[in-house]
This record gives C-alpha cells, structure tokens and sequence, in this order.
C-alpha cells in the first residue's frame, strides 16, 4: 500500500547510463572536466542506424566515466555528473498550437525521450519505422498486485490527452487507444474522459483485477494478425500516461526529460512511497534517504512489472527514464510440484500458443515438436507461470525452447 | 549489499495443485458416506445377505482400498528413502484419493482379496511403475477395475441394475423403474459409487467451482452421453411414447455416467491439456461407453471407454499446434455433426437395421 509522495530531485552525483536495452554503442560528445547544461547531450547511442541521444539530467561537472551495473543487470559504461545545485538549463523554444510532424519527431529526440516503457509488450518511442496505431496505457503496471491513487492522471489529464494527440500527429497515427481500468476513481475517470473528448481518442475500460493480458488482445484486435515480440514490427506504439506526459511538456514548455515518478514498494522498506526523482540517481541513495532496509530475510529487488521485470542483484544501479516500478521485498519462494497437467497454461496464453506441450517438448528434446508448436510466437508475458497451480516456472522453459530452436 | 535473484514471474495466482487434490479429496470422502448410507434402503433379496452386512461390506471396502493404496505407496518409498513424507498427511490425500476410487468402482458383492488386486495392479501397476502421481498415462484407479473386471467377472456379480433393464428393453422386454428411487440411489447398482445422482450434482458444481474438474470435459461427455442416447432412444422407441425420454433419463442418472463426469474423466493427469483435445477426448470416451452399453457383452462401458481415451491422449496431445477460437468453434460444430449422428448410427445398428438403411440411401438414390 502505497502511503507517501516524495521527492528526491538534487542529488550530489548523477550517473547516467550511455548505452539502453536496444542502444548498444554509444559515442561521447563531452570529457571529463567538462561544464554541462541540464538537458545537454552528453552522448549519442546508436541502434543500427538510428541515433539517439543521451541527456544530462543536472547542471554541472562531469567527473569521469565508470563501468557500472544498469537496470537491465548488465555491466555497461556510465558518465558521473556532479551536480552544482544552480539547474541552469538549455533554452528550447516552446511550440504552440498546430506543429508540424517532423518538429514534435525532432524535439522528443531533443528531449530524451525514446525509451520510456521496457516492460512486457510495450515499446519505445520510435518514429524509425511506419506506424499505425497508438495505444497508451493509463493502468498503473503493477495494478493488480500494487494499488496506487491516481493523482498523477488526474493532475495532468488534460496534458497526458494533448501528449497523446501530438505522439499521433509526429507519428501519423490512423488510430489511438487510451486503456483505462474499471477500477479506477470517478474523478480519474472524469478527468481523462473530458480531456480526451474530441480527439479523436477511443477510450478502452479493462478489468484489470483479472490478470489476462488485455494489452495483447486490443493490440491483436487493432492490427488484425500474429503480433511479433517486438509491436514495432505490426506498426503498433504502445506506452505510458508518463510518455504523454512527457511529450507534452517537451513539446509544448520545452522541459527534456529529467524527472521520473516512479513507485517504490515492499516488505523491506518502512514505509511505500510514489517518488518523483531525478533521472540517473542511483537505488541506494534513495533507499538510504527512506530509512534503509529491514535486513532480516533475505531480500531481493525487482525492476518494472512483476510478470515481466528485471531481478537485480545490487542496489547500486541508476534510475533510468525506463524504471517505473521497484519492489524491494523478502524473497518469495515456493516449491515446485510436479505438473499435473491441467491445461490452465494453454487456455490463458495471449499468442494462443501452448505453453505446457512446449515444455513437455522441451523435457523431451524434441526440437521439430518446438518448431511445430509456433514456439517462437511467444511473448513472455509470463501469463503461463501466473496461472500454474503447481507453481512451475513454465515462461523459463519457453523460453529454454526459444533459445534452443533460435 | 547482496540481493538474492530469482526468475521472474515473481508473483503467482491463488491456484494450487495440492488444494486441487484437497478438494477432490473431500468429496471422495462424503461420496463414500453416502454410498454407506444408500445400502441401507437397498432391497436386497430374501436370505441372501442381511441389510447391516451389506452396509459394514461397503465400509470394509472403502476402508481396505484407502489403507492398502497408502500401504503400497509407503512400502515403496520406503525403498526410495523418502518414507519422511509420508508423516505429512499431504503426501497422503494422492494414495487415499486412488484407493477410495478403486472401491467405489466396484460392487458391494465383490470379495475383499479381489478388491486387494485391484488396488495393488492399480497403484503399482498403473501408478508407481509410470513414475507416481503426475506421470501416469492411465487412469490407474481404473487400470486395477479393468483388471479385476476381466480375471474375476464370476466373483463380481450385481442384481437386476437400471442397465441390465435398459439393455433388454432394447431386445423388446418390458420394465419398470420408480424415478424418485433412481434419484436418491435407491436401487441395485453397478458399484458402491453410483449413489444418489443429486449429491453427485452438487459435488460436480462444488468441483467445478473449485478448478478441479474442467467443464470442457465433464460437461461434453455428459452432453454427448444425452446425445447419443436420445438418438438411439429415438430410433428405438419413437417420440411418441415416453420410453425414449425414459431410456435418455435412465443412461443419465444411473450407472456410473455422473460419477465418471465428476470423478473419472475430468482426472488431469491422464487427460489431454488444450481445450479442442479436451472436447475431442471427452466425446470419444463418452460414444465408446454408450456404444459399449448397447452393443458390447459388458452392462457398464465406462472402464473401457475412458481408459482408451487415455490411450489415445499423447496422440491428441500430438496432434494440436495452437488453440484459438477459431479452431475451438470449428472442432466444437464437427464434434456435434459426429455426435449425432453416431446417435441415430448406434440406434439402427441395435435393431441391425442398418444394411436396410444403407440400401435404402444407396440403392434407393441411384435407382
């Protein structure tokens, strides 16, 4: 339960992260010793021919660059900024009214804003490639299992609905999606359903007390075919109320992206807080400031969606624009029994593919049954280890199956 | 410091197998009550057994499967070195589950040392061997009725059952049978287990709640049993009389038909695990259980029917590649063709009509 706000916006040292998830190289543009603006770029990463740029997050010095763990868990190069608490900023002129496609495309480059949703089916911000259609979703992304007010929707509905309508202009977008929940308060509600009147947005409710992957199904509905692992590939962009958000502000007030809301939760801690805190800060510190962690079990972190996040095994890594979840709580282990075979998997698989004869071929080292089976349709959801009674990680041997075919 | 890491998915639903098993567990045990209690209104004929006996037997019986089935799988384990399970009475509900099976299949006329058979071919052979419980291909609570069944049909012996009627009534006799006395489970049945049908509805629904049994299987089987029978009722006896719904009524509610749909062909392990499979498996087992009840020397097919629809459970498992809705409307409207029409198929061939017929369609069309 989630029971504070807070802040922690001026850290004495941020460190950013030059390389993501799909970004692999990174070329520096600053040396150590060099004054830095907030929201000058500081590197550009490179996916394939795609480039884009790293941001610094705070006016300041950078110090040096160090090899440091990332929220992915991989060991990656990042640049140290010390921050001079004065947030001189860089000057971007605020665009009003009617913007052209290309000027919204060229300013969220600007700003950052690329990869802001890593978690299970979402994508990034990517106008590379055509796109068709795009969905948001305003469900917090661990709402069935973390519950959370939404003062940030209804803070900010009426610019989360302009965000959405300027991603579907730089975008060309045909259709836009907005998912909403059935449990959300009427005020939320209200607010969004004003905002987004006249958009040309069609608003989505979903019982998301039910855990069925209703983000796959709308998104299969939309293009009307097999979705890929990756929705780029069916022209699909799909992501947060936070990337609206976002959109706006840099579109509209010339902010780039520095600040995240992210929700910080689990038995470790004394109390849940919903913090908004500066891009590149790492774990540690905030936990420090929340009072540390309750050590007698063992502990263990997750990063984003509970299904489909990242486990870490540091708490030394930065808070990138793509965390939006932390859980930080006793390790939760229970024993496998043997499978009973009752089919729960294959009737809740999204990709309507199935998850316990994959296995079963797995077991067997059937690679033709693999290939037959459509194995490599999945989209590891982790919907088939969420239904199994006799508590089998069953994503883990789909996904054995996928590396073993390829 | 050092945090711990596990694969993610980190969280799970409220479902577990060992509550499955619980449940099933449960309801074996008021079923049991039950079939004590129904000897008691049983009419049993004059000097041949006294009514308490008849009671005590089924008791014994049910008590003698449950221990002998834990006995053997203790006796195992025990030569595996993982006898310390057994202190846990979780490792117990699976043997006693299969044990209280096998007795409620058979007869209180059954001889306790074939009811130890059956129990012993069915936990050893048809469990143990195969790896225990969640390895097993057949049914093995079924393994040792069908073995039993077959080496000792002398021994196993029932009076005049509501099937043996129906199947003369086939050859042209005439019967009468009270309704309320078949809904309560008042009359000479097959086994222990086929007691009153309404308990065994509610416990269908209260399994059916509890994710035990699967509403895929359960329900087409005894969809495809009321079916079938009504085609064949149908062919047979006409609509005009009420014989055919009578015949339709009787197949439903008596013999084993809903203690198998709550009990036996629900059982995960030995079921296929897609829902079109599952259609198809439960469709199979309930044509071959009709078809055995009409046409085959057995009264009750249902031992049979099911353990061949295990036999052919890794071929359907096989046969599936994805399962959508397309797929699951397509197998459910051909399922539905096959049904009725073995229905009416069955009823022309117990009047051995069928060569008519097929002169009729065939002959009759081309001159």
């Amino acid at each position: 339960m989630i029971t504070d706000n807070r802040q922690y916006l001026e850290p004495k040292k941020v460190y950013i992260p030059l390389t993501d998830k799909t970004s692999k190289i990174a070329n520096l543009k600053v040396a150590a010793q060099d004054n830095v603006l907030t929201g000058q770029i500081i590197a550009e990463k490179f996916n394939g021919k795609i480039k884009t740029p790293v941001i610094s997050t705070i006016s300041g010095t950078v110090i040096g660059f160090e090899e440091r763990l990332d929220r992915f868990g991989k060991i990656i190069d990042h640049a140290i900024i010390e921050n001079d608490f004065k947030d001189r900023s860089i000057e971007l002129k605020p665009l009003e009214d009617e913007v052209a496609p290309a000027m919204i495309r060229n300013r969220l480059t600007e700003c950052g804003i690329d990869q802001l949703t890593v978690d299970g089916i979402y994508t990034d911000i990517d106008f590379s490639r055509p796109v068709k259609h795009i969905i948001i979703n305003a469900i917090y992304t661990n709402e069935p299992f973390i519950s959370k007010d939404y003062e940030f929707i209804k803070k900010h509905a009426e610019e989360i609905a302009d965000g959405i309508t300027l991603l579907g202009i730089a975008s060309h977008a045909e259709t836009m999606t907005l998912i909403v929940d059935k449990f959300m308060d009427e005020e939320t509600v209200d607010n969004l359903g004003k905002a987004t009147v006249d958009k040309g947005i069609e608003v989505v409710i979903i019982n998301s007390k039910k855990v069925q992957a209703w983000d796959y199904k709308i998104a299969k509905k939309l293009v009307n075919e097999t979705l890929s692992n990756n929705l780029l590939d069916n022209q699909i962009i799909y992501t947060s109320v936070f990337a609206a958000k976002v959109t706006h502000d840099a579109v509209r007030l010339g902010i780039p992206l520095t600040k995240r809301q992210i929700a910080i939760t689990g038995d470790a801690y004394k109390v849940n807080t919903l913090y908004e805190v500066r891009i590149g800060t790492p774990l540690s510190e905030i936990s420090e400031e929340l009072g540390g962690y309750d050590e007698t079990s063992d502990l263990n972190i997750h990063v984003g969606s509970f299904l489909t996040g990242y486990q870490l095994e540091s708490d030394e890594f930065s808070i990138t624009a793509s965390v939006d979840s932390i859980n930080v709580s006793s390790l939760r282990i229970e024993k496998e029994e043997v499978c009973i075979k009752c089919g729960d998997c294959n009737d809740i698989c999204p990709a309507g593919i199935l998850p316990q004869n994959i296995m079963d071929a797995e077991l067997r080292n059937v690679n033709s049954r693999i290939v037959d089976l459509n194995t490599h349709e999945c989209v590891e959801c982790g919907l088939c280890t969420y239904v199994c009674p006799s508590k089998i990680n069953v994503l883990e041997w789909v996904r054995r199956a996928k590396r073993r075919v390829g | 410091m050092e945090f711990i890491t596990k694969k993610p998915p980190i969280k799970s639903n409220q479902q577990r197998s060992y509550k499955r098993s619980l449940n099933l567990h449960i309801s074996l045990i008021i079923i049991s009550l039950a079939a004590i209690l129904t000897r008691a209104f049983i009419a049993v004929p004059e000097g041949e057994v006294w009514l308490p006996d008849a009671m005590f037997k089924t008791f014994l019986m049910l008590l003698t499967g449950a221990f002998i089935s834990v006995l053997i799988e203790l006796l195992y384990s025990i030569g595996e070195g993982k006898s310390h399970e057994f202190s846990n009475y979780k490792r117990l509900v699976d043997p006693i589950n299969t044990g209280l099976i096998i007795a409620l299949l058979l007869p209180t006329s059954t001889p306790i040392y074939v009811l130890l058979l059956a129990v012993i071919i069915g936990v050893y052979a048809g469990k143990i061997v195969f790896g225990g419980n969640g390895y097993y291909i057949f049914n093995p609570a079924l393994v040792g009725v069908l073995f039993v069944n077959l080496s000792f049909a002398n021994q196993i012996t029932y009076g005049e059952t509501p099937l043996v009627l129906l199947k003369n009534a086939l050859a042209g006799q005439t019967y009468t049978l009270k309704l309320l006395d078949l809904f309560v489970g008042n009359y000479a049945a097959i086994a222990i287990g086929s007691t009153s049908v309404i308990l065994l509805v509610v416990i269908f629904a209260y399994l059916l709640v509890t994710r035990v049994i699967d509403l895929r299987i359960s329900g087409t089987f005894i969809l495809t049993i009321l079916i079938v029978s009504a085609g064949i009722g149908f062919v047979n006896f006409g609509t005009a009389s009420g014989l055919m719904w009578q015949y339709v009524l009787v197949n439903m509610i008596t013999g084993l038909t809903m203690f198998a749909a709550v009990f036996l062909v629900s059982e995960s392990v030995s079921s296929p695990t897609s829902r079109e499979t599952k259609m198809i498996y439960a469709v199979v087992v309930a044509i071959l259980t009709m078809t055995v009840r009409t046409l085959g020397a057995e009264i009750e097919g249902i031992v049979f029917a099911i353990l061949f629809g295990n036999m052919i459970t890794p071929f359907l498992n096989r046969t599936v590649k994805r399962s959508n809705k397309k797929i699951f409307i397509r197998t459910s409207i051909i399922l539905l063709v096959v049904v009725i029409f073995t229905g009416f198929a069955l009823g022309f061939i117990v009047q051995s009509r069928l060569q008519e017929i097929f002169s009729a369609a065939v002959i009759g069309g081309l001159f």
